[in-house]
Order: C-alpha cells, then structure tokens, then sequence
C-alpha cells in the first residue's frame, strides 16, 4: 500500500517543485492564492508560464514512458524503445520537414505519419523471408533508421533560415519551452485514448509475453496483435513528440524506472508505472533544464540526454554480462 | 475429440520431413511421438497444434480443418505447451496459471468464478497449491516445467498437446511429470499427446505410440506392436533387444 503511494506522491513533489521554482521563485501561498482568486502572480504562473508546462510534461512524458513499456515488453529487451530504435527520431523528421516545407498540417498527425513511417522502414529492413526477425535485429536497425532520420532533419535545418534553424534545433533536441494551453489539450486529449487503447491491449501482451507458440496456442493472432501493440506504441511516441519534441531516453527509461519504484508484475500496471515514471523523468529533467544554470534556459531533452546516455551505457553492459548482446 | 491427419505433408523449404501422413489419435488416450532428431517429431506436433502450416494436406479436429477455425475458438478445443516457454520477470506461478484462461475470457469479461475453479483445479493437478505465490525464477527445474503444465491444464481442453515436456528434467522428474499427466488422463479422460525421447517411459506411460523415421512413419499403434526390434532398426538404425519390462510387462528396449 505505501509503495504503491510512491510514484503519485513523488509526482506530486515534481508537480509543486516545478510550480515553485523558476526565474520568478514562488511560493506556496502565493500559487494558493492565484488558484483561489485567479488574480495575482500566483494565477500568472499557472495560467501562462509553468502550468500548461508542468501538464504538457506530465502528458508527454507519460506517453513516452507507455510506450517504451509496450516495446520493452513486446520485444522482451529493455533496450527497445521508441527513442532508441528510431521512431521518435522518425516523428521529428516529420515535423521539421513540415516546417521546413511550410506544410499546415496539424504536428500530431505530421509527428504520427513519421513515427509510424520509421517503424514500417525498421521493420521492412529487419525483415527475412521465411524468418521470424529477432527483437535485436530489429533495435540494431531501429538504431541505424534513427541515425538516419536524424541526419536528414539535420540536413534540412540547413536548408532554414538562421532563426528558424535555431528554433527547430532547440525543438529537435527536445524542449517544453513556451508551452500553451492548446499542446496540453493536445496531448491529453490523444494521450488518454491512446492510454485507453494500450490499457486495453494489456492482456493480449501479457499472454505474447509467453512467447509466440504459446500465445498463438491460447488463441492469439499474433502477428496482428504484435502490429497492433506496435503502432499504439509509435502513436503514443509521436503524441510526445508533436508536443515535447524527440526528447531522447524518456521512453528507454521509464518502463524499467516506474517497476522498480512500484514493484508492479502484470503489464497493465507496468504500462501505468512506466506512464508516471515517465512524467517524473520529463517533469524532473524540464525542471533542472531550468534550474541549472542562472539565467539560462536548457531544453529539457538536454537534461534527459546527460542522464539518459550512462543509463544507456550500464543497461548495455549489463545486458552484455546476461550475454544477450 | 477426433483429431487427425489426412494426407499431410510437412517440411521448411524445399525440404519435406512428413509426406502425405494419415494419422487418427485416439480420444482420451495418452499417446506419445517418439523419432530420432531431426525427423519432425516436433513438426508434426506444430501442426497438430495448428502453429505449423502444413505444405499439403490437412489436419482436422472434430472434422474441422484446424487452419480453417477461428483460433480462439480452436484454443478452447486444443492447447499446446511448447518446447521453450518465455517465463516474464517476476511472474508469479498463480499469475502465469489465470493466463491460461486467455481464450475463455472475453474483452474486458471479469474473472468467473469458472476461471477461479479451472486454475485452483489445475494448481492442485500438478500438487502446485502451496506455491502459487512463488515467482517461476525461485523454483526447481521440475517445478517449473508442472508450473507451465498447469497454464495449459487451466486452458481446460479436451485435447492436450506437449512438445518434449521431459526433455530437460532428469529422470525422477520425468516419473513425476508422465504420473501426473497420467492422473490426470485417467480422471478426466483428456486427450494427451506428446513428443518424447525416451522409449521405455513412453512405453509405460502411453496407450499409443507414433514412431517416426527419417523418411516418415515406421509404425503406430499399441506400443507392444510398435517398439519391436524391426521397428527400431528402421525408425533409429539401432539394434536392440525389446523384452518384456519385469515391472510393468510393457516392452523394455535394450540396445545392444
């Protein structure tokens, strides 16, 4: 019962901390009062400047945590998340081409086409007639898409204007700067049906999580439950993408954080603990990205790059000593 | 349950290893698949269980062709626990048990109480009860391969398959594993079929016997009609002796 209290109240924490602490320092009475009266600098605060930040972390952080969670369990390898095997990067692409091309369609549809097209590729690359493609096929291709795409958005930052360029490059390495109240509609509103379509695909992954002959033996399609557990998994990604950029490690993180911290064992509480670690790690990152240094703004997917990359490193070296690499 | 082969043939790629078998297994018998590696002991069993397609021919439950059926519903009629089982972090034998209700559980249906009787019944069918809560990782080799039985046993079917459920349990472990399959043949009148590598626990332990060789079937039938010296000569090019097991009276092979 305590340990499942954890993760909310650590999120609660992260929540307040991030009203609090800012170039404007808050404090606690003057956020109640903004809350209560709607007036004043506490209200300012959380209308405009950190609340719709604070929700758009929370929304994009936890579809990126879901959806590291349902790649990790699908390909039972804890390097398979979006972030690593080129999806996230394949929604930037998307985006930044949008923006370079002047295209005026919505982020979350443009981010979504490019997840979904990168994890087509990945999967067309790894695929061998006649062979069933091992998971570390397909996160060694994954890799290579997502070195790929992100070359290609480089490319056509080139092609930008120098104002321009800078903002897509604070965009592409993952930012919640200047977040309003249209990217946390955004992202809830799509999170929470992708969440509800995860959620109820957690019994079909917990029985592929037994294996292919035995789950297709108790009656799974496997093949179209994988595909269906797969593109949910890159939507979810590309809905934190459209609104938080392809901020890097969050998704490759979350899953194995959230377990540790909940103690959760069956798939629809680990997709639930990955959601809120997730948040956590974005909310955290966003605010130390802030807080670091003085007067300077980081974007946040510096933050989750600085401790995503040794996470990277020991979950490699661990998985070399278990011998799976 | 009628569950049978017509003219089926089996292979990956251009090669075949069944050609245009005919096989019936019997309803509620225990009846093993025995054959040297590599002559699609395994294979057969796959297709049995519908996770092999077959190169021609077909396989039919009840009449039904399996590849035919909606595989929901053929996982009501039929389950297959398989060579090597994935065992998810941290699962606990309980929980990997209420996953063999998968196909009796529609989306979103709550736990039945059906759902709660078919697990207890299948804990105690393999004396598991008391080790429910245990994680799989904290239990003996033998325990482990009764916990994966039981999944399968809580599938409530008529018909069971198993791909080498001894194989890597030593030999008391493999008594205990064919005496509880047996138990439970016999009080349920479940249709059993398994690939098997040793011969004189097949004997023992089935009504029938399918041995294959390397180019198809060497015999079918009684496991006295099928392990004889003839038999194992063609299916394994071993010369033995089988006498009478001084125990059991079932045919003992002695290599020579």
């Amino acid at each position: 019962m305590i340990r499942r209290s954890v993760l909310p109240a650590l999120l609660l924490a992260a929540v307040v901390a991030s009203l609090l602490i800012g170039q404007v320092p808050m404090s606690l009475a003057m956020l109640w009062q903004g809350l209560v009266t709607g007036e004043g600098p506490g209200a300012l605060i959380l209308d405009t400047i950190r609340g719709p930040r604070v929700l758009t972390a929370i929304g994009a952080g936890a579809v990126l945590g879901l959806s590291g969670v349902i790649f990790q369990t699908l390909f039972r390898n804890p390097l398979a998340a979006p972030d690593v095997m080129g999806f996230t990067s394949g929604a930037g692409l998307a985006i930044v081409g949008a923006i370079a091309f002047g295209l005026t369609v919505p982020m979350p549809l443009v981010a979504a086409a490019g997840g979904l097209a990168a994890a087509v590729l990945v999967a067309a690359l790894a695929w061998r007639r006649g062979h069933r493609t091992p998971p570390l096929t397909l996160i060694l291709v994954g890799l290579g898409v997502g070195f790929f795409t992100s070359a290609l958005s480089t490319f056509l930052m080139t092609l930008l204007p120098y104002s321009e360029a800078a903002e897509a490059q604070r965009w592409l390495t993952g930012s919640l700067a200047a977040r309003d109240w249209t990217h946390v509609a955004q992202v809830w509103g799509i999170g929470v049906v992708l969440v509800a379509a995860a959620l109820a695909q957690a019994g079909r992954l917990e029985v592929l999580e037994l294996g292919h002959d035995l789950a297709a033996g108790l009656g799974i399609r496997v093949e179209r439950a994988r595909w269906a557990l797969s593109a949910t998994g890159v939507l979810l990604a590309a809905a934190g993408v459209a609104v938080a950029g392809p901020v890097p490690f969050v998704a490759l993180m979350s899953g194995p954080l959230g377990v540790r911290v909940t103690g959760a064992t069956g798939v629809a509480a680990r997709m639930l603990s990955g959601a809120g670690a997730g948040a956590l790690v974005l909310l955290l990152a966003d605010l130390a990205a802030r807080a670091a240094l003085p007067g300077i703004q980081l974007p946040a997917g510096v933050m989750t790059g600085i401790l995503g990359a040794p996470y990277l490193l020991w979950r490699l070296s661990r998985e070399m000593e278990r011998g799976k690499l | 349950m009628s569950l049978k082969t017509e003219r089926l043939t089996l292979g990956y790629g251009d090669r075949r290893v069944i050609e245009a078998l005919d096989l019936e297994i019997e309803a509620g018998r225990m009846t093993a698949i025995l054959g040297p590696n590599g002559c699609g002991k395994s294979t057969l069993l796959r297709a049995l269980a519908r996770l092999a397609a077959p190169m021609a021919g077909r396989v039919t439950l009840d009449g039904d062709d399996i590849h035919a059926t909606n595989t929901r519903a053929l996982a009501r009629r039929m389950a297959i626990l398989p060579q090597d089982p994935l065992a998810p972090d941290g699962v606990s034998v309980g929980d990997l048990v209420r996953r063999g209700r998968t196909p009796w559980r529609g989306f979103l249906s709550p736990w039945s109480d059906a759902d709660a009787r078919a697990c207890a019944d299948a804990l105690a069918a393999v004396a598991m009860t008391d080790l429910a809560e245990r994680t799989l990782n904290e239990l003996s080799g033998g325990q482990r391969q009764r916990a994966w039985l039981a999944l399968v046993l809580a599938q409530d079917t008529p018909l069971l398959l198993l791909d080498e459920p001894t194989t890597f349990l030593d030999l008391v472990h493999q008594l205990d594993l064919l005496s509880l399959l047996r138990k439970r043949n016999l009080e349920t009148g479940q249709t059993v079929v398994s690939v098997l590598h040793d011969l004189n626990l097949a004997a023992r332990f089935s009504d029938a016997l399918v041995l294959l060789g390397r180019s198809g079937i060497v015999a079918t039938g009684a496991p006295e009609a099928v392990l004889t010296s003839d038999n194992l000569k063609a299916a394994f090019g071993l010369s033995a002796r089988v006498d009478p097991d001084p125990v059991t009276g079932k045919p003992m092979v002695i290599p020579l």
